[in-house]
């Protein structure tokens, strides 16, 4: 068949399958206004998301970053948050967004304890992580003005950042502790020796320094450990074929170099270290010990306290008593902790310099100050 | 059981559903980052599959360009990407997660868009090639129209993928029904994880069903619902309806 000039005799196929492909453009098309409709609908009052979702078609980006935007404002968890939120307003925190852990707006050390010692309502809750690379990128992006590092965290010096001073105390002692399983220290008195030698000449700025050589100079926490034992005098005593030894870790660097810091000392001293390292947070770790997965790892006082009475607030700021209130929660679970070291690692609530000067904070007290 | 019971509870407890944190804000932004990466992957990838299926040349490189994709971890790119959005200057919360997404999208389109250039008849081809139709013509008028199902099947898995890999925005700090699977870990609150990933699940059903309905409505005329396009049979539909 020859096509025809004029067309009118074209093939039938040809002309039944044209459609198709401006069909597809059309239900796609459908689609997208189906999608920009609902977010309409579901950003509600505010307008702006929406609006530019509208032009989702010509500039997918820009809609993507004006929905997620307050996609990750969560609400604070208290339920007194709305009535709250006109007063909060004119604090200073009420114009500053707030980064933290996920599980923060339920942490009596966290959001809670600000609210309720502090009295203080942000403009919004950012959850990112636990101290870690995403809240420093968030605060020096200016995507969060406040955010949550631990104290022993040497990127509050390396970023020039400005620690809030906690003025009223909400933070209760984190001091570092080994926590073992109570049959492995039964069978091996010896440990708690060897451990508590640790413990004893972990101070502040040691720790500090041992965090710094991690994540900042990239040392290998193996080499930095090692480094650390020789200098403080740590020698072997002998031994040989105690046993094998599982020492565990979270996910963060200074629990790798607590941890490899126990394994050397123990390794040193006639035990087998198996290392299960980075194995995730608290969630993760406490059942792996209390199943007998591991045998001891490193610890903070008043967070596992408030861990195990889930935030009854057993914890104070005496680590003599919480360490003894800690026993107590542990013993039911086979586990003990062992002697806790001066050295803490708290929650600290931190800004940029900018901020600081902004608003002239010096404590965590001063965020409840009236806006200027 | 009594498990089940608190998943339920959550999710009918009217404060779940309201707020920025709420379920249909949740699923808003989930299905409108899916979306905004599935079509930016078909924007790539559709053309790149459509062409080299049409030339017939360069199938090997794409194949195997598909298949490393494929092979790469979503969890990997979005904590990579992270640091490059922070010196940036963007926002780390959305673009890497769009980027891994993307990437998550791109192989099995760009599979698909090939193969099913790839597998329309031959004689067909050729036939309409004697009959004088220009390269664009034998593209847009036969090669797309019966490649369409296969096409689209690309495109349902990609969104099926990239629906449910979407929870991991929520480590950087995303937004989407992610949110409640990581913030129910991270609190322990059991019942707000599976919720969550009970949602992601329904969304993931929904997202195939709803290619499915666009896939009956553009299939081409003349091959039947989970024919083969190219088959026999269809071609002799074709030839029966062409008059030839």
């Amino acid at each position: 068949m020859i096509p025809r000039p004029d067309g009118g005799n074209r093939p039938a196929w040809s002309r039944k399958q044209r459609g198709n492909p401006v069909r597809l453009f059309r239900i796609l098309a459908l689609g997208a206004s189906t999608l920009v409709l609902a977010s309409a609908c579901a950003a509600g009052g505010s307008a702006t998301p929406a609006a530019t979702a509208a032009a989702a078609s010509a500039q997918p980006s820009q809609a993507a970053s004006a929905a997620a935007s307050p996609a990750v404002q969560s609400a604070p968890p208290s339920t007194a948050a709305s009535a709250a939120a006109s007063a909060a307003t004119n604090t200073i925190a009420g114009q500053l967004a707030f980064g933290g852990p996920p599980e923060c707006p339920q942490r009596p050390f966290c959001l809670i304890g600000l609210q309720k010692v502090y009295g203080l309502t942000f403009k919004s809750f950012v959850p990112l992580d636990a101290g870690g690379p995403l809240t420093v990128a968030a605060l020096e992006t200016g995507k969060v003005q406040v955010g949550l590092l631990f104290t022993s965290d040497p990127s509050i010096q390396v970023d020039g950042f400005v620690l809030l001073n906690d003025d009223r105390h909400l933070q209760a002692s984190d001091n570092i502790a080994p926590v073992i399983r109570t049959a492995v220290l039964q069978a091996h008195p010896d440990i708690a020796t060897l451990l508590n030698q640790i413990s004893a000449k972990l101070t502040q700025a040691q720790l500090t320094s041992l965090n710094k050589q991690v994540t900042v100079d990239k040392s290998d926490p193996k080499d930095v450990a090692r480094a650390w034992l020789q200098q403080n005098g740590f020698v072997p005593t002998g031994g040989s074929n105690k046993g094998t030894i599982v020492v565990g870790s979270t996910n963060f660097s200074e629990q790798l170099v607590l941890a490899e810091l126990y394994s050397q000392q123990l390794e040193a001293n006639g035990y087998t270290v198996t290392r299960k390292f980075n194995l995730g947070s608290r969630e993760v770790v406490q059942p792996a010990i209390q199943s007998g997965q591991i045998d001891l790892y490193p610890e903070y006082l008043a967070s596992l306290t408030e861990y195990l009475d889930n935030g009854a607030g057993l914890a104070t700021t005496d680590p003599a008593k919480t360490s003894a209130v800690l026993a107590g929660l542990l013993k039911p679970k086979g586990e003990s902790v062992l002697a806790y070291a001066p050295a803490t690692d708290e929650n600290g609530f931190v800004v940029t310099k900018a901020t600081a000067q902004q608003y002239g904070l010096v404590n965590v007290s001063d965020l409840a100050k009236p806006a200027p | 059981m009594e498990l089940a019971a608190h998943v339920l509870a959550w999710l009918t407890d009217p404060a779940h559903w309201q707020g920025a944190d709420g379920i249909p804000v949740r699923i808003v932004q989930h299905v409108e980052a899916s979306g905004v990466s599935v079509l930016a992957a078909a924007v790539i990838a559709l053309p790149i599959g459509l062409a080299v299926g049409h030339s017939g040349r360069g199938g090997f490189v794409i194949g195997s360009v598909a298949n490393l994709g494929r092979a790469l971890p979503s969890f990997a790119l979005l904590l990579m990407l992270i640091p490059v959005a922070v010196n940036l200057r963007l926002d780390f919360s959305t673009w890497p997660i769009l980027g891994a997404m993307v990437l998550l999208a791109i192989p099995p389109m760009i599979t698909n868009a090939h193969a099913g250039m790839r597998e329309v008849d031959r004689d067909l081809v050729e036939a309409a090639r004697g009959m004088g139709m220009s390269g664009a013509q034998v593209l847009l008028r036969l090669e797309l129209p019966l490649a369409l199902p296969v096409i689209l099947t690309g495109m349902r898995l990609a969104a099926v993928q990239v629906v449910a890999t979407y929870t991991l925005g929520a480590v950087a700090g995303g937004g989407g029904l992610g949110r409640y699977i990581y913030d129910g870990f991270a609190r322990q609150d059991t019942p707000r994880m599976l919720a969550g990933a009970g949602l992601v699940a329904l969304l993931a059903i929904a997202t195939d069903v709803a290619f499915e309905v666009v896939a009956r409505i553009t299939a081409p005329h003349g091959l039947g619902a989970g024919e083969r396009p190219g088959g026999t049979e269809s071609v002799g539909r074709l030839i029966q309806e062409s008059g030839v």
